[in-house]
Protein backbone atom coordinates (compact mmCIF):
# COMPACT_ATOMS: atom_id res chain seq x y z
CA UNK A 1 0.00 0.00 0.00
CA UNK A 2 2.75 2.46 0.94
CA UNK A 3 4.56 1.74 -2.31
CA UNK A 4 1.44 2.63 -4.30
CA UNK A 5 1.05 5.91 -2.51
CA UNK A 6 4.66 6.82 -3.11
CA UNK A 7 4.37 5.94 -6.79
CA UNK A 8 1.20 7.96 -7.11
CA UNK A 9 2.59 10.97 -5.31
CA UNK A 10 5.81 10.79 -7.31
CA UNK A 11 3.76 10.76 -10.50
CA UNK A 12 1.68 13.69 -9.33
CA UNK A 13 4.83 15.57 -8.39
CA UNK A 14 6.56 14.85 -11.64
CA UNK A 15 3.62 15.90 -13.67
CA UNK A 16 2.52 18.82 -11.53
CA UNK A 17 2.45 21.89 -13.74
CA UNK A 18 4.38 24.14 -11.40
CA UNK A 19 7.06 21.51 -10.84
CA UNK A 20 7.45 20.99 -14.56
CA UNK A 21 7.71 24.69 -15.28
CA UNK A 22 10.25 25.50 -12.60
CA UNK A 23 12.36 22.38 -13.05
CA UNK A 24 12.51 22.85 -16.79
CA UNK A 25 13.42 26.51 -16.39
CA UNK A 26 16.20 25.73 -13.91
CA UNK A 27 17.47 22.90 -16.05
CA UNK A 28 17.87 25.16 -19.04
CA UNK A 29 19.47 27.91 -16.97
CA UNK A 30 21.68 25.45 -15.14
CA UNK A 31 22.89 23.80 -18.31
CA UNK A 32 23.50 26.80 -20.50
CA UNK A 33 26.59 28.05 -18.71
CA UNK A 34 28.41 24.72 -18.38
CA UNK A 35 27.45 23.75 -21.92
CA UNK A 36 28.77 26.98 -23.37
CA UNK A 37 31.89 26.77 -21.22
CA UNK A 38 32.59 23.21 -22.30
CA UNK A 39 32.00 24.12 -25.91
CA UNK A 40 34.41 27.04 -25.58
CA UNK A 41 37.14 25.01 -23.98
CA UNK A 42 36.60 22.24 -26.47
CA UNK A 43 37.14 24.62 -29.37
CA UNK A 44 40.09 26.15 -27.51
CA UNK A 45 41.64 22.75 -26.91
CA UNK A 46 41.17 21.82 -30.54
CA UNK A 47 42.82 24.99 -31.72
CA UNK A 48 45.82 24.61 -29.38
CA UNK A 49 46.45 20.88 -29.48
CA UNK A 50 48.16 19.63 -32.74
CA UNK A 51 45.92 18.52 -35.58
CA UNK A 52 46.37 14.83 -35.36
CA UNK A 53 44.88 13.75 -32.08
CA UNK A 54 44.52 10.01 -31.75
CA UNK A 55 40.89 9.04 -32.23
CA UNK A 56 40.62 7.61 -28.73
CA UNK A 57 41.71 10.85 -27.10
CA UNK A 58 39.21 12.85 -29.12
CA UNK A 59 36.46 10.38 -28.31
CA UNK A 60 37.57 10.48 -24.66
CA UNK A 61 37.32 14.27 -24.65
CA UNK A 62 33.89 14.17 -26.24
CA UNK A 63 32.65 11.50 -23.83
CA UNK A 64 34.03 13.49 -20.90
CA UNK A 65 32.19 16.57 -22.14
CA UNK A 66 28.95 14.68 -22.53
CA UNK A 67 29.29 13.06 -19.10
CA UNK A 68 29.97 16.42 -17.45
CA UNK A 69 26.91 17.94 -19.09
CA UNK A 70 24.75 14.99 -18.11
CA UNK A 71 26.01 15.11 -14.50
CA UNK A 72 25.34 18.83 -14.30
CA UNK A 73 21.93 18.26 -15.84
CA UNK A 74 21.04 15.58 -13.31
CA UNK A 75 22.32 17.71 -10.45
CA UNK A 76 20.46 20.81 -11.50
CA UNK A 77 17.39 18.80 -12.32
CA UNK A 78 17.41 17.18 -8.91
CA UNK A 79 17.96 20.34 -6.93
CA UNK A 80 15.65 22.28 -9.20
CA UNK A 81 13.00 19.70 -8.57
CA UNK A 82 13.46 19.95 -4.80
CA UNK A 83 13.28 23.71 -5.05
CA UNK A 84 10.13 23.71 -7.12
CA UNK A 85 8.59 21.22 -4.72
CA UNK A 86 9.18 23.62 -1.84
CA UNK A 87 7.03 26.13 -3.69
CA UNK A 88 4.42 23.80 -5.08
CA UNK A 89 3.82 21.88 -1.87
CA UNK A 90 2.34 24.76 0.14
CA UNK A 91 0.40 25.87 -2.91
CA UNK A 92 -1.07 22.38 -3.18
CA UNK A 93 -2.00 22.49 0.49
CA UNK A 94 -3.80 25.77 0.00
CA UNK A 95 -5.52 24.36 -3.05
CA UNK A 96 -6.75 21.29 -1.17
CA UNK A 97 -8.10 23.41 1.65
CA UNK A 98 -9.78 25.82 -0.79
CA UNK A 99 -11.54 22.87 -2.38
CA UNK A 100 -12.97 21.99 1.03
CA UNK A 101 -14.24 25.53 1.49
CA UNK A 102 -15.84 25.36 -1.94
CA UNK A 103 -17.84 22.39 -0.71
CA UNK A 104 -19.08 24.52 2.15
CA UNK A 105 -16.83 23.06 4.82
CA UNK A 106 -15.41 26.10 6.59
CA UNK A 107 -13.71 24.35 9.46
CA UNK A 108 -10.42 23.97 7.68
CA UNK A 109 -7.01 25.28 8.45
CA UNK A 110 -3.83 25.08 6.52
CA UNK A 111 -0.43 24.59 8.09
CA UNK A 112 2.24 26.21 5.98
CA UNK A 113 5.58 27.06 7.52
CA UNK A 114 7.70 28.24 4.64
CA UNK A 115 8.67 31.52 6.27
CA UNK A 116 7.76 33.59 3.23
CA UNK A 117 4.87 35.31 1.49
CA UNK A 118 3.21 31.98 0.85
CA UNK A 119 3.02 31.43 4.59
CA UNK A 120 1.49 34.90 4.92
CA UNK A 121 -1.05 33.95 2.31
CA UNK A 122 -1.85 30.78 4.24
CA UNK A 123 -2.34 32.74 7.47
CA UNK A 124 -4.66 35.19 5.72
CA UNK A 125 -6.54 32.23 4.28
CA UNK A 126 -6.95 30.66 7.73
CA UNK A 127 -8.31 33.90 9.10
CA UNK A 128 -10.80 34.13 6.25
CA UNK A 129 -12.12 30.61 6.73
CA UNK A 130 -12.35 31.18 10.48
CA UNK A 131 -14.49 34.24 9.82
CA UNK A 132 -16.62 32.32 7.33
CA UNK A 133 -17.07 29.48 9.80
CA UNK A 134 -18.23 31.94 12.45
CA UNK A 135 -20.79 33.49 10.12
CA UNK A 136 -21.99 30.09 9.01
CA UNK A 137 -22.37 28.95 12.63
CA UNK A 138 -24.37 32.02 13.50
CA UNK A 139 -26.64 31.38 10.58
CA UNK A 140 -27.19 27.80 11.66
CA UNK A 141 -27.93 28.83 15.23
CA UNK A 142 -30.46 31.41 14.12
CA UNK A 143 -32.05 28.85 11.83
CA UNK A 144 -32.41 26.23 14.51
CA UNK A 145 -33.64 28.77 17.06
CA UNK A 146 -36.29 29.86 14.58
CA UNK A 147 -37.36 26.31 13.89
CA UNK A 148 -37.37 25.40 17.58
CA UNK A 149 -39.55 28.43 18.22
CA UNK A 150 -41.93 27.53 15.42
CA UNK A 151 -42.19 23.95 16.61
CA UNK A 152 -42.99 24.87 20.18
CA UNK A 153 -45.44 27.58 19.13
CA UNK A 154 -47.26 25.27 16.77
CA UNK A 155 -47.51 22.57 19.37
CA UNK A 156 -48.86 25.06 21.88
CA UNK A 157 -51.25 26.40 19.26
CA UNK A 158 -52.65 22.95 18.57
CA UNK A 159 -53.21 21.89 22.14
CA UNK A 160 -56.19 24.18 22.90
CA UNK A 161 -57.87 22.79 19.80
CA UNK A 162 -58.61 19.51 21.56
CA UNK A 163 -60.94 20.73 24.32
CA UNK A 164 -62.29 23.41 21.96
CA UNK A 165 -63.29 20.92 19.31
CA UNK A 166 -64.63 18.42 21.84
CA UNK A 167 -66.84 21.01 23.59
CA UNK A 168 -68.07 22.48 20.31
CA UNK A 169 -69.06 19.06 19.06
CA UNK A 170 -70.79 18.29 22.35
CA UNK A 171 -72.70 21.56 22.08
CA UNK A 172 -73.68 20.70 18.54
CA UNK A 173 -74.74 17.20 19.53
CA UNK A 174 -76.99 18.79 22.15
CA UNK A 175 -75.18 17.44 25.19
CA UNK A 176 -76.11 20.63 26.99
CA UNK A 177 -79.64 21.07 25.82
CA UNK A 178 -81.58 21.49 22.64
CA UNK A 179 -80.48 24.12 20.15
CA UNK A 180 -82.59 26.29 17.92
CA UNK A 181 -81.76 26.61 14.20
CA UNK A 182 -79.92 29.90 14.54
CA UNK A 183 -77.74 28.46 17.29
CA UNK A 184 -77.01 25.36 15.24
CA UNK A 185 -76.03 27.48 12.23
CA UNK A 186 -73.77 29.69 14.30
CA UNK A 187 -72.12 26.68 15.89
CA UNK A 188 -71.55 25.19 12.44
CA UNK A 189 -69.59 28.27 11.43
CA UNK A 190 -67.46 28.16 14.55
CA UNK A 191 -66.67 24.44 14.16
CA UNK A 192 -65.79 24.79 10.49
CA UNK A 193 -63.38 27.59 11.15
CA UNK A 194 -61.84 25.92 14.16
CA UNK A 195 -61.08 22.95 11.90
CA UNK A 196 -59.65 25.26 9.28
CA UNK A 197 -57.40 26.90 11.82
CA UNK A 198 -56.17 23.53 12.99
CA UNK A 199 -55.34 22.47 9.46
CA UNK A 200 -53.35 25.64 8.86
CA UNK A 201 -51.37 25.06 12.02
CA UNK A 202 -50.61 21.51 10.96
CA UNK A 203 -49.40 22.75 7.56
CA UNK A 204 -47.35 25.40 9.26
CA UNK A 205 -45.64 22.76 11.38
CA UNK A 206 -44.90 20.82 8.21
CA UNK A 207 -43.32 23.88 6.62
CA UNK A 208 -41.17 24.58 9.63
CA UNK A 209 -39.92 21.02 9.44
CA UNK A 210 -39.18 21.34 5.73
CA UNK A 211 -37.28 24.54 6.38
CA UNK A 212 -35.03 22.88 8.89
CA UNK A 213 -34.71 19.79 6.70
CA UNK A 214 -35.90 17.84 9.69
CA UNK A 215 -38.62 16.63 7.41
CA UNK A 216 -38.11 12.96 7.97
CA UNK A 217 -37.14 11.32 4.72
CA UNK A 218 -36.62 7.62 4.63
CA UNK A 219 -35.03 6.46 1.41
CA UNK A 220 -35.61 2.98 0.11
CA UNK A 221 -35.25 1.22 -3.22
CA UNK A 222 -38.70 1.87 -4.60
CA UNK A 223 -40.65 1.12 -7.74
CA UNK A 224 -42.37 4.44 -8.22
CA UNK A 225 -44.89 2.95 -10.60
CA UNK A 226 -46.30 0.99 -7.68
CA UNK A 227 -46.31 4.11 -5.53
CA UNK A 228 -48.22 5.98 -8.23
CA UNK A 229 -50.70 3.12 -8.60
CA UNK A 230 -51.33 2.95 -4.85
CA UNK A 231 -51.77 6.71 -4.60
CA UNK A 232 -54.24 6.80 -7.49
CA UNK A 233 -56.20 3.92 -5.94
CA UNK A 234 -56.33 5.81 -2.68
CA UNK A 235 -57.59 8.97 -4.36
CA UNK A 236 -60.25 7.12 -6.35
CA UNK A 237 -62.54 7.32 -3.33
CA UNK A 238 -62.51 11.11 -3.41
CA UNK A 239 -62.72 11.22 -7.19
CA UNK A 240 -65.81 9.01 -7.16
CA UNK A 241 -67.65 11.55 -5.03
CA UNK A 242 -67.66 13.81 -8.08
CA UNK A 243 -67.81 10.91 -10.54
CA UNK A 244 -64.38 11.85 -11.87
CA UNK A 245 -62.24 9.27 -13.63
CA UNK A 246 -58.57 8.95 -12.70
CA UNK A 247 -56.42 7.64 -15.55
CA UNK A 248 -52.87 6.55 -14.82
CA UNK A 249 -50.30 6.05 -17.59
CA UNK A 250 -46.74 5.04 -16.76
CA UNK A 251 -43.49 4.42 -18.61
CA UNK A 252 -41.17 1.68 -17.48
CA UNK A 253 -39.46 3.32 -14.52
CA UNK A 254 -36.28 1.94 -12.94
CA UNK A 255 -36.20 1.29 -9.21
CA UNK A 256 -34.46 4.19 -7.47
CA UNK A 257 -33.52 5.36 -4.01
CA UNK A 258 -36.40 7.59 -3.00
CA UNK A 259 -38.83 8.31 -0.19
CA UNK A 260 -42.13 6.91 -1.47
CA UNK A 261 -44.28 8.55 1.24
CA UNK A 262 -43.11 12.01 0.20
CA UNK A 263 -43.66 11.38 -3.51
CA UNK A 264 -47.07 10.00 -2.66
CA UNK A 265 -47.81 13.06 -0.53
CA UNK A 266 -47.07 15.44 -3.39
CA UNK A 267 -49.03 13.32 -5.85
CA UNK A 268 -52.01 13.13 -3.49
CA UNK A 269 -52.01 16.89 -3.05
CA UNK A 270 -51.91 17.51 -6.81
CA UNK A 271 -54.68 15.00 -7.50
CA UNK A 272 -56.72 16.49 -4.66
CA UNK A 273 -56.38 19.94 -6.22
CA UNK A 274 -57.27 18.55 -9.63
CA UNK A 275 -60.42 16.98 -8.20
CA UNK A 276 -61.32 20.21 -6.41
CA UNK A 277 -61.12 22.26 -9.56
CA UNK A 278 -62.62 19.76 -12.00
CA UNK A 279 -66.29 19.54 -12.87
CA UNK A 280 -68.31 16.45 -12.11
CA UNK A 281 -67.98 13.52 -14.49
CA UNK A 282 -64.72 14.81 -16.00
CA UNK A 283 -61.42 13.00 -16.02
CA UNK A 284 -57.93 13.52 -14.61
CA UNK A 285 -54.86 12.11 -16.33
CA UNK A 286 -51.85 11.14 -14.29
CA UNK A 287 -48.65 10.37 -16.18
CA UNK A 288 -45.34 9.02 -15.00
CA UNK A 289 -42.60 9.43 -17.61
CA UNK A 290 -38.90 8.62 -17.65
CA UNK A 291 -36.69 11.42 -18.93
CA UNK A 292 -32.93 11.71 -19.36
CA UNK A 293 -31.91 12.19 -15.76
CA UNK A 294 -35.19 12.30 -13.92
CA UNK A 295 -38.68 10.90 -13.56
CA UNK A 296 -41.51 13.26 -14.36
CA UNK A 297 -44.97 13.08 -12.80
CA UNK A 298 -47.82 15.11 -14.21
CA UNK A 299 -51.42 15.57 -13.17
CA UNK A 300 -53.65 16.99 -15.88
CA UNK A 301 -57.16 18.17 -15.24
CA UNK A 302 -59.82 19.58 -17.54
CA UNK A 303 -61.19 21.99 -15.00
CA UNK A 304 -61.42 25.72 -14.89
CA UNK A 305 -57.73 26.42 -15.44
CA UNK A 306 -55.82 29.37 -14.00
CA UNK A 307 -55.00 32.92 -14.95
CA UNK A 308 -51.39 33.75 -15.65
CA UNK A 309 -51.15 35.55 -12.34
CA UNK A 310 -52.40 32.42 -10.61
CA UNK A 311 -49.84 30.30 -12.42
CA UNK A 312 -47.02 32.49 -11.24
CA UNK A 313 -48.15 32.73 -7.66
CA UNK A 314 -49.83 29.43 -6.98
CA UNK A 315 -46.83 27.92 -5.16
CA UNK A 316 -46.60 30.83 -2.77
CA UNK A 317 -47.59 30.09 0.82
CA UNK A 318 -51.20 31.01 1.59
CA UNK A 319 -51.93 31.96 -2.00
CA UNK A 320 -55.27 30.61 -3.11
CA UNK A 321 -56.88 30.93 -6.47
CA UNK A 322 -59.65 33.52 -6.55
CA UNK A 323 -62.78 31.58 -7.22
CA UNK A 324 -66.41 32.31 -6.41
CA UNK A 325 -66.71 28.77 -5.12
CA UNK A 326 -63.60 29.19 -3.04
CA UNK A 327 -65.31 28.89 0.29
CA UNK A 328 -66.36 25.39 -0.61
CA UNK A 329 -62.81 24.28 -1.29
CA UNK A 330 -61.60 24.86 2.25
CA UNK A 331 -57.88 24.66 1.61
CA UNK A 332 -55.16 26.22 3.71
CA UNK A 333 -53.21 27.71 0.81
CA UNK A 334 -50.13 25.87 2.01
CA UNK A 335 -50.46 22.56 0.18
CA UNK A 336 -48.54 23.57 -2.93
CA UNK A 337 -45.94 25.46 -0.90
CA UNK A 338 -45.32 22.26 1.02
CA UNK A 339 -45.19 20.26 -2.22
CA UNK A 340 -42.60 22.64 -3.60
CA UNK A 341 -40.59 22.32 -0.39
CA UNK A 342 -40.65 18.53 -0.63
CA UNK A 343 -39.86 18.40 -4.36
CA UNK A 344 -37.05 20.95 -4.20
CA UNK A 345 -35.42 19.41 -1.14
CA UNK A 346 -35.14 16.24 -3.24
CA UNK A 347 -33.50 18.42 -5.92
CA UNK A 348 -36.49 18.21 -8.22
CA UNK A 349 -38.63 20.85 -9.88
CA UNK A 350 -42.36 21.53 -9.75
CA UNK A 351 -44.37 23.71 -12.13
CA UNK A 352 -47.73 24.27 -13.75
CA UNK A 353 -49.03 24.81 -17.27
CA UNK A 354 -52.55 26.03 -17.57
CA UNK A 355 -55.12 27.63 -19.84
CA UNK A 356 -57.98 29.54 -18.33
CA UNK A 357 -61.19 27.63 -18.98
CA UNK A 358 -59.42 24.58 -20.40
CA UNK A 359 -57.57 23.03 -17.47
CA UNK A 360 -54.19 22.75 -15.79
CA UNK A 361 -51.28 20.37 -15.74
CA UNK A 362 -49.14 20.25 -12.63
CA UNK A 363 -45.81 18.48 -13.05
CA UNK A 364 -42.90 17.61 -10.78
CA UNK A 365 -39.66 15.75 -11.18
CA UNK A 366 -37.67 13.31 -9.10
CA UNK A 367 -34.00 12.98 -10.09
CA UNK A 368 -32.71 9.49 -10.86
CA UNK A 369 -29.49 10.08 -8.97
CA UNK A 370 -29.95 9.30 -5.29
CA UNK A 371 -30.03 12.30 -3.00
CA UNK A 372 -27.27 11.83 -0.48
CA UNK A 373 -28.24 14.69 1.71
CA UNK A 374 -31.46 16.58 2.15
CA UNK A 375 -30.81 20.29 2.14
CA UNK A 376 -33.00 22.61 4.10
CA UNK A 377 -35.31 24.39 1.72
CA UNK A 378 -36.72 27.72 2.64
CA UNK A 379 -40.43 27.61 2.00
CA UNK A 380 -41.56 30.83 3.64
CA UNK A 381 -38.51 33.07 3.80
CA UNK A 382 -37.03 31.69 0.67
CA UNK A 383 -33.81 32.80 -0.96
CA UNK A 384 -35.65 31.86 -4.15
CA UNK A 385 -38.03 34.74 -3.60
CA UNK A 386 -35.11 37.06 -2.88
CA UNK A 387 -33.38 35.89 -6.07
CA UNK A 388 -36.60 36.28 -8.04
CA UNK A 389 -37.04 39.80 -6.69
CA UNK A 390 -33.55 40.77 -7.83
CA UNK A 391 -34.07 39.14 -11.22
CA UNK A 392 -37.30 41.04 -11.69
CA UNK A 393 -35.53 44.32 -10.98
CA UNK A 394 -32.75 43.44 -13.41
CA UNK A 395 -35.22 42.55 -16.16
CA UNK A 396 -37.01 45.85 -15.69
CA UNK A 397 -33.70 47.70 -15.87
CA UNK A 398 -32.33 45.95 -18.94
CA UNK A 399 -35.48 45.42 -20.97
CA UNK A 400 -37.45 48.45 -19.88
CA UNK A 401 -41.27 48.24 -20.06
CA UNK A 402 -41.11 44.78 -21.67
CA UNK A 403 -38.96 43.50 -18.84
CA UNK A 404 -41.79 42.70 -16.43
CA UNK A 405 -43.75 40.81 -19.06
CA UNK A 406 -40.72 38.75 -20.06
CA UNK A 407 -39.91 38.02 -16.44
CA UNK A 408 -43.44 36.78 -15.73
CA UNK A 409 -43.42 34.68 -18.87
CA UNK A 410 -40.19 32.97 -17.80
CA UNK A 411 -41.47 32.53 -14.27
CA UNK A 412 -44.63 30.81 -15.42
CA UNK A 413 -42.50 28.37 -17.43
CA UNK A 414 -40.33 27.82 -14.34
CA UNK A 415 -37.36 29.05 -16.35
CA UNK A 416 -35.90 31.28 -13.64
CA UNK A 417 -32.78 29.15 -13.24
CA UNK A 418 -29.29 30.20 -14.23
CA UNK A 419 -28.87 27.93 -17.26
CA UNK A 420 -32.33 28.72 -18.62
CA UNK A 421 -31.75 32.44 -18.16
CA UNK A 422 -28.39 32.29 -19.92
CA UNK A 423 -30.06 30.55 -22.85
CA UNK A 424 -32.71 33.25 -22.86
CA UNK A 425 -30.09 36.02 -22.94
CA UNK A 426 -28.34 34.23 -25.81
CA UNK A 427 -31.63 34.31 -27.74
CA UNK A 428 -31.90 38.04 -27.08
CA UNK A 429 -28.42 38.71 -28.44
CA UNK A 430 -29.01 36.43 -31.44
CA UNK A 431 -32.09 38.42 -32.31
CA UNK A 432 -30.07 41.66 -31.90
CA UNK A 433 -32.43 42.82 -29.18
CA UNK A 434 -29.34 43.23 -27.03
CA UNK A 435 -25.81 43.89 -28.21
CA UNK A 436 -23.17 41.29 -27.32
CA UNK A 437 -21.81 43.60 -24.66
CA UNK A 438 -25.21 44.26 -23.15
CA UNK A 439 -25.90 40.53 -23.24
CA UNK A 440 -22.65 39.75 -21.42
CA UNK A 441 -23.38 42.40 -18.78
CA UNK A 442 -26.86 40.96 -18.32
CA UNK A 443 -25.44 37.46 -17.94
CA UNK A 444 -22.89 38.69 -15.42
CA UNK A 445 -25.61 40.36 -13.41
CA UNK A 446 -27.68 37.17 -13.48
CA UNK A 447 -24.64 35.15 -12.47
CA UNK A 448 -24.02 37.51 -9.56
CA UNK A 449 -27.59 37.16 -8.39
CA UNK A 450 -27.09 33.42 -8.31
CA UNK A 451 -23.90 33.95 -6.31
CA UNK A 452 -21.16 33.75 -8.92
CA UNK A 453 -19.15 36.79 -7.83
CA UNK A 454 -15.93 34.85 -7.90
CA UNK A 455 -16.21 33.90 -11.57
CA UNK A 456 -16.70 37.53 -12.57
CA UNK A 457 -13.79 38.75 -10.48
CA UNK A 458 -11.56 36.11 -12.04
CA UNK A 459 -12.56 37.09 -15.54
CA UNK A 460 -11.72 40.72 -14.92
CA UNK A 461 -8.31 40.28 -13.30
CA UNK A 462 -6.82 36.90 -14.21
CA UNK A 463 -6.78 37.51 -17.94
CA UNK A 464 -4.24 40.35 -17.91
CA UNK A 465 -2.06 38.38 -15.47
CA UNK A 466 -2.02 35.33 -17.71
CA UNK A 467 -0.92 37.47 -20.62
CA UNK A 468 2.08 38.61 -18.58
CA UNK A 469 3.03 35.10 -17.60
CA UNK A 470 2.79 33.69 -21.08
CA UNK A 471 6.32 32.95 -22.21
CA UNK B 1 -70.40 -0.65 34.14
CA UNK B 2 -66.92 -0.35 32.72
CA UNK B 3 -64.39 2.06 34.17
CA UNK B 4 -62.04 4.24 32.17
CA UNK B 5 -59.02 6.04 33.63
CA UNK B 6 -58.27 9.30 31.81
CA UNK B 7 -54.69 10.57 32.22
CA UNK B 8 -53.91 14.04 30.83
CA UNK B 9 -52.16 17.08 32.27
CA UNK B 10 -54.73 19.50 30.82
CA UNK B 11 -57.84 19.91 32.94
CA UNK B 12 -60.04 21.02 30.05
CA UNK B 13 -59.28 17.86 28.17
CA UNK B 14 -59.93 15.69 31.21
CA UNK B 15 -63.25 17.41 31.79
CA UNK B 16 -64.32 17.09 28.15
CA UNK B 17 -63.40 13.43 27.84
CA UNK B 18 -65.07 12.70 31.21
CA UNK B 19 -68.32 14.26 30.05
CA UNK B 20 -68.28 12.46 26.71
CA UNK B 21 -67.62 9.04 28.25
CA UNK B 22 -69.99 9.43 31.19
CA UNK B 23 -72.75 10.33 28.76
CA UNK B 24 -72.09 7.00 27.08
CA UNK B 25 -72.50 5.25 30.40
CA UNK B 26 -68.93 4.69 31.52
CA UNK B 27 -67.51 5.40 34.96
CA UNK B 28 -64.58 7.81 34.59
CA UNK B 29 -61.59 8.24 36.91
CA UNK B 30 -58.91 10.85 36.28
CA UNK B 31 -55.18 11.34 36.82
CA UNK B 32 -53.01 14.36 36.05
CA UNK B 33 -49.75 12.72 35.04
CA UNK B 34 -47.77 9.45 34.95
CA UNK B 35 -47.02 9.24 38.66
CA UNK B 36 -50.60 10.13 39.56
CA UNK B 37 -51.81 7.46 37.16
CA UNK B 38 -49.73 4.74 38.83
CA UNK B 39 -50.92 5.92 42.24
CA UNK B 40 -54.57 5.78 41.18
CA UNK B 41 -54.04 2.25 39.87
CA UNK B 42 -53.43 1.00 43.41
CA UNK B 43 -57.01 1.83 44.34
CA UNK B 44 -58.88 1.76 41.03
CA UNK B 45 -59.21 -1.12 38.60
CA UNK B 46 -60.08 0.36 35.19
CA UNK B 47 -60.95 -1.55 32.02
CA UNK B 48 -59.13 0.99 29.85
CA UNK B 49 -56.56 3.74 30.35
CA UNK B 50 -56.51 6.75 28.00
CA UNK B 51 -52.96 7.99 28.31
CA UNK B 52 -51.61 11.27 26.93
CA UNK B 53 -48.07 10.70 25.73
CA UNK B 54 -46.74 14.20 26.32
CA UNK B 55 -47.00 15.05 30.03
CA UNK B 56 -44.60 16.56 32.54
CA UNK B 57 -43.03 14.20 35.02
CA UNK B 58 -42.35 10.53 34.46
CA UNK B 59 -41.93 9.74 30.73
CA UNK B 60 -44.72 7.71 29.27
CA UNK B 61 -42.69 4.62 28.33
CA UNK B 62 -41.62 4.23 31.95
CA UNK B 63 -45.21 4.55 33.15
CA UNK B 64 -46.38 1.97 30.68
CA UNK B 65 -43.80 -0.53 31.86
CA UNK B 66 -45.59 -0.73 35.20
CA UNK B 67 -48.96 -1.42 33.65
CA UNK B 68 -49.26 -4.91 32.28
CA UNK B 69 -52.78 -6.15 32.39
CA UNK B 70 -54.92 -3.13 31.59
CA UNK B 71 -55.65 -2.00 28.06
CA UNK B 72 -54.00 1.31 27.19
CA UNK B 73 -54.78 3.75 24.39
CA UNK B 74 -52.31 6.57 23.74
CA UNK B 75 -53.45 10.10 22.95
CA UNK B 76 -51.27 12.70 21.24
CA UNK B 77 -51.45 16.21 19.81
CA UNK B 78 -48.24 15.77 17.89
CA UNK B 79 -48.55 13.91 14.61
CA UNK B 80 -46.83 10.57 15.11
CA UNK B 81 -45.26 8.71 12.22
CA UNK B 82 -45.92 5.02 11.72
CA UNK B 83 -42.36 4.24 12.74
CA UNK B 84 -42.68 6.14 16.00
CA UNK B 85 -46.01 4.45 16.70
CA UNK B 86 -44.38 1.06 16.32
CA UNK B 87 -41.67 2.16 18.72
CA UNK B 88 -44.22 3.20 21.32
CA UNK B 89 -46.55 0.23 21.09
CA UNK B 90 -44.07 -2.08 22.75
CA UNK B 91 -46.50 -4.01 24.89
CA UNK B 92 -49.44 -6.20 24.09
CA UNK B 93 -51.81 -4.18 26.21
CA UNK B 94 -51.28 -1.02 24.14
CA UNK B 95 -54.20 -1.29 21.80
CA UNK B 96 -54.81 2.05 20.08
CA UNK B 97 -53.46 5.44 19.16
CA UNK B 98 -55.83 8.41 19.25
CA UNK B 99 -54.85 11.62 17.48
CA UNK B 100 -55.80 14.84 19.19
CA UNK B 101 -57.90 16.87 18.51
CA UNK B 102 -60.35 14.05 18.12
CA UNK B 103 -63.91 13.84 16.91
CA UNK B 104 -66.34 13.09 19.71
CA UNK B 105 -67.86 10.34 17.64
CA UNK B 106 -64.46 8.92 16.75
CA UNK B 107 -63.36 8.77 20.38
CA UNK B 108 -66.55 7.03 21.45
CA UNK B 109 -66.31 4.60 18.56
CA UNK B 110 -62.75 3.59 19.38
CA UNK B 111 -63.43 3.18 23.08
CA UNK B 112 -66.43 1.00 22.36
CA UNK B 113 -64.40 -1.07 19.94
CA UNK B 114 -61.63 -1.60 22.47
CA UNK B 115 -64.02 -2.55 25.22
CA UNK B 116 -65.79 -4.92 22.89
CA UNK B 117 -69.25 -3.35 23.12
Amino acid sequence: MGWDNDEKSLKTFLFSKINRKITFLLLITGLITPALTILYFYELALSVIPESIPLEQSVLLQTAAVIIIVLIGVNVGFFGFLFSRSISKPIKQLYAVTKEVEKGNFNVKTDVKTGDEIEELAVAFNNTTAALARIDNERREIDSAKTEFLSITSHELRSPMTPMKAQLQMLEQEYFGKLNDKQKHSLGIVIRNADRLDKIIVDFLEISRIEAARLKFSFKQIDLVKTAEETVEFMKGFANEKEIKLELKTDKIPVIDVDPDRVSQVLRNLINNAIKFSKNKSKIEIDVNIKEDHIQFSVKDYGCGMTSEDQIRVFEPFYQVEDHSRRVHGGTGLGLAICRGIVESQKGKIWVESKLGKGSTFSFTVPLKPIMEIEPIKVLFSPRSVIEGKLKEEFKKVLGPLGLGEFNELKSKNALWKEDLFKYVATLTNLFILSDEQGQLFKNKIGMIFGDEKDIINEKTVTPMLTLLRW
Amino acid sequence: MKTILVVDDEEDIRESVKLILETRGYKVEMAVNGDDCLKKLTSVNPDLILLDIMMPGKPVDEVVRHIKNVKIAFMSVVRISEARKRGLCTQENIVDFIQKPFDVGDLVGRVELILGE
